[in-house]
């Protein structure tokens, strides 16, 4: 009887999802929508990166702006703009790359918005426009 | 509904079972142990970033980073305990509830991973389960074995492979719901694998090995689209025999780690074959090394002298 209490439950939970609309995501009952929704190639977006005093960029990993994930650490940007925060954040950024050998040569931290479309950029490395939203100086 | 309780409750070994804590366990308990700090770190972001979901919607405000951090901790004791099979009746349940909050949190930080849904599942079902009954400290405690449940092992198994299913089915049917049978022409999924490289790219991540090769040929997305729905809607019928079992799971398989090259994207339960475990023979590993320590033993013993 147990056996089958727990059985009927489990399952069910695994499969109360589909009762939901399926963009309702939730932990760790979710009804998987990733990857579903129909999506341009075009993207907007807020991204920071290093910039040498010679003018070379430098990526920063995502654990720099505050999560080692990517989704996260857009996210933290993300919130930070509607905050009206990305000059803290740009800040805190800095300072994370100042204690970071290989981030030695990076002087300046800008964060910006790019409008790009994925396959030109990854296929013919054609970036589209970027708006500067804030910059800030490494502290040395 | 007799044949469906007779294939419900068919027996199965103790060993499998214990096989399945013992993997599940341990890999619950490095997941954990292994991203208390990142956790930590998470926990940190503040209430701006906090959007609860699932039980720690409990939550109205976020905790002290600190206390996650505990609870992260007290949860990596709980999982070895259920790892090793110690005190299983009362560590299990309480690893579990540890485990489905520790990662709950984790997620209720403005993104929702898909990445450990799976194994809360899985350790909530284990530790309703007499899984400790076979290899375990409670076993070796108990000196003799333990007689049996009445309802066996075997329910635990197909409900752990049932939920694997499950899983893989959602996927496709929310594909089917949100966009259609046009999901299937490929330019959905070709898109989805271009936008999240570029993600990657600009925040500082690397992309996918195959990523841009593909990208270059449309048409293939339309096979990779058709085998992805075929496979996640087709994941039931690995329940029926122990032939579409192993077939099925070496599909799913395949296709985690065509995620990994196109997208970058790790599952690790799966792509460790953790997800799949319920629906293998997973206990004759274990039999194979305890069978070789105790050929290796009884090697060392001198042979008996002639005459």
């Amino acid at each position: 009887m147990f056996a089958a209490v727990v059985s009927i439950a489990l399952l069910g939970a695994t499969l109360e999802p589909l009762i939901r609309e399926p963009w309702e995501d939730g932990f760790p009952l979710s009804p998987y929508p990733m990857f579903a929704f129909k999506r341009p190639t075009k993207l907007s977006m807020e991204y920071a990166f290093g910039l040498t005093a010679s003018g070379e960029r430098k990526a920063l990993t995502p654990r720099i702006v505050g999560s080692s994930e990517v989704l996260q650490a857009l996210t933290v940007l993300q919130r930070a703009r509607s905050r009206g925060e990305l000059p803290q954040l740009c800040a805190t950024i800095a300072g994370r790359v100042a204690e970071i050998e290989h981030y030695d040569d990076v002087t300046e931290i800008r964060v910006v918005n790019g409008t790009h479309d994925a396959v030109d950029f990854l296929m013919r490395d054609i970036r589209g426009p970027e708006i500067q939203l804030t910059s800030c100086t490494v502290p040395r | 509904m007799k044949r469906i309780s007779d294939w419900w409750f068919a027996p199965a070994p103790a060993k499998r079972l214990a096989a399945v804590r013992i993997l599940v366990g341990a890999f619950g308990l490095v997941w954990v142990g292994g991203r208390l700090m990142e956790s930590y770190a998470v926990a940190q972001l503040g209430g701006a970033h906090f959007k609860p979901t699932g039980v720690v919607r409990l939550l109205d405000v976020p905790l002290p980073p600190s206390v996650t951090l505990a609870i992260g901790i007290v949860t990596c004791v709980l999982l070895a305990a259920f790892t090793l099979g110690a005190a299983y009746r009362i560590t299990a349940p309480l690893a579990a509830v540890g485990l489905l909050w520790a990662l709950t949190y984790r997620n209720s930080f403005g993104m929702i991973f898909h990445t450990e849904n799976l194994l809360v599942m899985h350790v909530l079902a284990l530790a309703c389960a007499p899984a400790a009954d076979a290899w375990s400290i409670d076993r070796v405690r108990r000196g003799a074995a333990a007689p049996a449940p009445e309802a066996g092992y075997g329910w635990i198994l197909k409900l752990l492979a049932a939920i694997t299913a499950a899983t893989y089915m959602m996927a496709g049917i929310a594909k089917l719901r949100i966009a259609g049978v046009a999901w299937l022409d490929g330019e959905q999924l070709r898109n989805q694998i271009a936008v999240d490289n570029l993600r990657k790219a600009l925040l500082g991540d690397s992309i996918a090995p195959l990523a841009t090769p593909f990208l270059d040929h449309p048409a293939g997305f339309t096979v990779f689209s058709i085998m992805t729905i075929v496979l996640e809607l087709g994941a039931p019928l690995a329940l029926l025999h122990p032939r579409a079992a192993k077939s099925w799971a070496l599909m799913a398989w395949g296709f985690h780690v065509g995620v990994v090259f196109l997208m970058n994207i790790w599952f690790p339960y799966p792509l460790l074959g953790l997800a799949y475990l319920p629906l293998l023979r997973c206990e004759r590993p274990f039999d194979w090394v305890i069978g070789w320590r105790q050929r290796r033993r009884a090697g060392n013993v001198p042979p008996p002298t002639p005459g």
